[in-house]
């Protein structure tokens, strides 16, 4: 099996700030506010090294924003914030006060629709730079505790290896922090890595 | 078998699909690559009242004549040229599209509620499509912000007393707790003042229970009133008995407010034939402070204030007295 390399890690922590900053650009203007989003570093798991703490902190309730990719590579993409923090962004924008056990169903598209436009953002540049084509599900949306989540990504079938992105997401005086994680099965890694082998050697 | 349903297959469902985008309740527009209208249904025409044949062959920004939102076209042209498909929720785009309701007298008013998706659909390798779903999220809008309005009633409802409108017991077990464990935790004083109305069964017999439950909201809001600091409440504790939670206040404050609060009920002068000690309403009042160092707890320090309500009946009524920790 093939793995990433520290190069590799560099070069995809490039392509996802490329990335980031078309979704910022994006969320900017349906904010009508600066919005920063930023990628500071890539993490690479296999999933049977992972558990509830080795991504958060403590049995918080996340938000997921969950898409399935398909192409060259197929991954699982999935965007969490911990719950009140992206809701607090949400409620600024939308103007409401519910909790987490009652966000209404059309808040729940907001989240949806933020989680989907980060997705989409990373992910096209990614198809951009490393030159591949990928078809996307719509975005799903759903809250549970860091530790289902976390169950479910270890039992994604095949899908044994897990790249995750930090995030830090600021809107006006909100700062959030989330993860993108990618669920990835051993030989969509290696056709991963053979695309950043190739993008590493065109710009080098 | 199978050869039947491979003859609907070639026969029949070429005519019928088209007839279904018609029928489906939900507005369809397919582009293609350019951004042409290829695909408009019957929702769409209705809706916008743009007929089929007026929208066929525009480009999608041009075939509204009126606004359609900048998101929308960014939204779009992402989903040509990513191949990612995207969605407009309702609630940070309300209405994309000028689109308005069946039916109804001001039909170019108000647009319908929104909620959209945009998904890529490659027909092959050359011929990439564009399908925009629109749904009509009005029912769901309005259904959620009666919920939501109920539901913010009922959380008021859940801590208000209905007759007098003050907080009621469940409110004071909550507040009260919190607020005695912040006094304990921040070293500050809290004091109680338990209130009860004198006389008060004899006020029902002699005026009848509708006076006397109008007498309870008169008091009710003169303890209100006549309460300073947003952080003072005044609670139905039961029948004729009020309870008012004073945090960060001293026995002497105590003593202060719960005077101030026996005089206002005095100077509402409501005539009370049958009362013993005057001929209007009154109230004893039996105030205890809990200081910082203090062994009681908070069920001890109610209990205090309960005694000094007691005690105060016991000294006549129409008066404060006070509980020693």
């Amino acid at each position: 099996m093939r793995s990433l390399s520290e190069l590799h890690l560099d070069a995809l922590t490039e392509v996802f700030n490329v990335g980031a900053g078309r979704a910022a650009s994006s969320l900017s203007e349906i904010v009508a506010d600066e919005v920063k989003l930023s990628v500071p570093r890539i993490q690479f798991y296999q999933s049977s090294e992972i558990d509830a703490n080795s991504l958060f902190f403590d049995n918080s309730m996340l938000g997921a924003v969950k898409q399935q990719f398909n192409g060259p590579f197929d991954a699982t993409a999935m965007l969490l914030f911990t719950e009140d923090r992206a809701l607090e962004i949400v409620r600024d924008m939308v103007g409401s006060q519910l909790s987490i056990e009652e966000l209404a169903e059309f808040e729940q598209e907001a989240m949806c629709e933020l989680g989907n436009i980060i997705l989409n953002a990373c992910l096209s540049v990614m198809a951009d730079m490393l030159g591949l084509t990928l078809t996307s599900s719509l975005p799903d949306y759903f809250v549970d505790s860091s530790l289902a989540i976390t169950r479910q990504i270890i039992d994604e079938g095949d899908r044994s290896l897990i790249l995750a992105l930090h995030i830090d997401l600021n809107i006006e005086s909100r700062h959030s922090h989330g993860y993108l994680v990618f669920l990835l099965s051993s030989s969509s890694l290696s056709e991963l890595v053979a695309h950043i082998d190739g993008f590493l050697s065109g710009i080098g | 078998m199978n050869t039947l349903s491979s003859s609907i297959e070639e026969t029949i469902l070429p005519g019928l699909e088209r007839k279904i985008w018609d029928a489906i309740n939900l507005g369809l527009i397919l582009i293609d690559a350019n951004a042409r209208v290829v695909l408009w249904n019957t929702w769409m025409a209705k809706h916008s009242g743009i007929p089929v044949e007026a929208a066929m062959g525009h480009s999608i920004e041009s075939v509204f004549p009126d606004g359609v939102s900048a998101s929308f076209k960014v939204a779009v042209r992402n989903v040509l040229s990513r191949k990612l498909p995207a969605m407009l929720s309702n609630a940070l785009h309300h209405s994309p599209l000028p689109l308005y309701p069946l039916n109804t007298s001001h039909r170019r008013q108000e647009r319908i509620q929104q909620s959209i998706t945009i998904t890529p659909i490659a027909a092959d390798a050359q011929h990439g499509f564009c399908l925009i779903q629109v749904t009509d999220a009005s029912v769901s809008v309005k259904r959620e912000s009666m919920l939501k309005s109920t539901s913010e009633k009922l959380s008021i409802e859940t801590v208000t007393d209905g007759l007098t409108g003050v907080f009621n017991r469940r409110f004071f077990d909550k507040r009260y707790k919190s607020e005695f464990e912040r006094a304990q935790r921040q070293h500050k004083p809290i004091s109680l003042a338990m209130i009860d109305v004198d006389f008060f069964k004899a006020y029902n017999d002699t005026y009848g229970h509708p006076a006397g439950d109008n007498v309870l909201i008169i008091i009710a809001n003169s303890l209100k009133t006549q309460l300073n600091r947003s952080s003072d409440v005044v609670v139905r504790y039961g029948g004729e008995e009020f309870v008012v939670i004073l945090p960060d206040c001293s026995v002497e404050g105590a003593k202060l407010v719960a005077e101030k609060l026996r005089l206002a009920v005095v100077e509402l002068n409501i005539p009370h034939e049958k009362s013993k000690i005057e001929n209007h309403v009154t109230i004893s009042i039996g105030v205890a402070s809990y200081l910082s160092g203090a062994t009681c707890n908070a069920k001890g320090l109610l209990e205090i204030a309960d005694m000094a309500l007691y005690n105060a009946k016991n000294s006549g009524r129409n008066c404060v007295r006070q509980g020693s920790v």
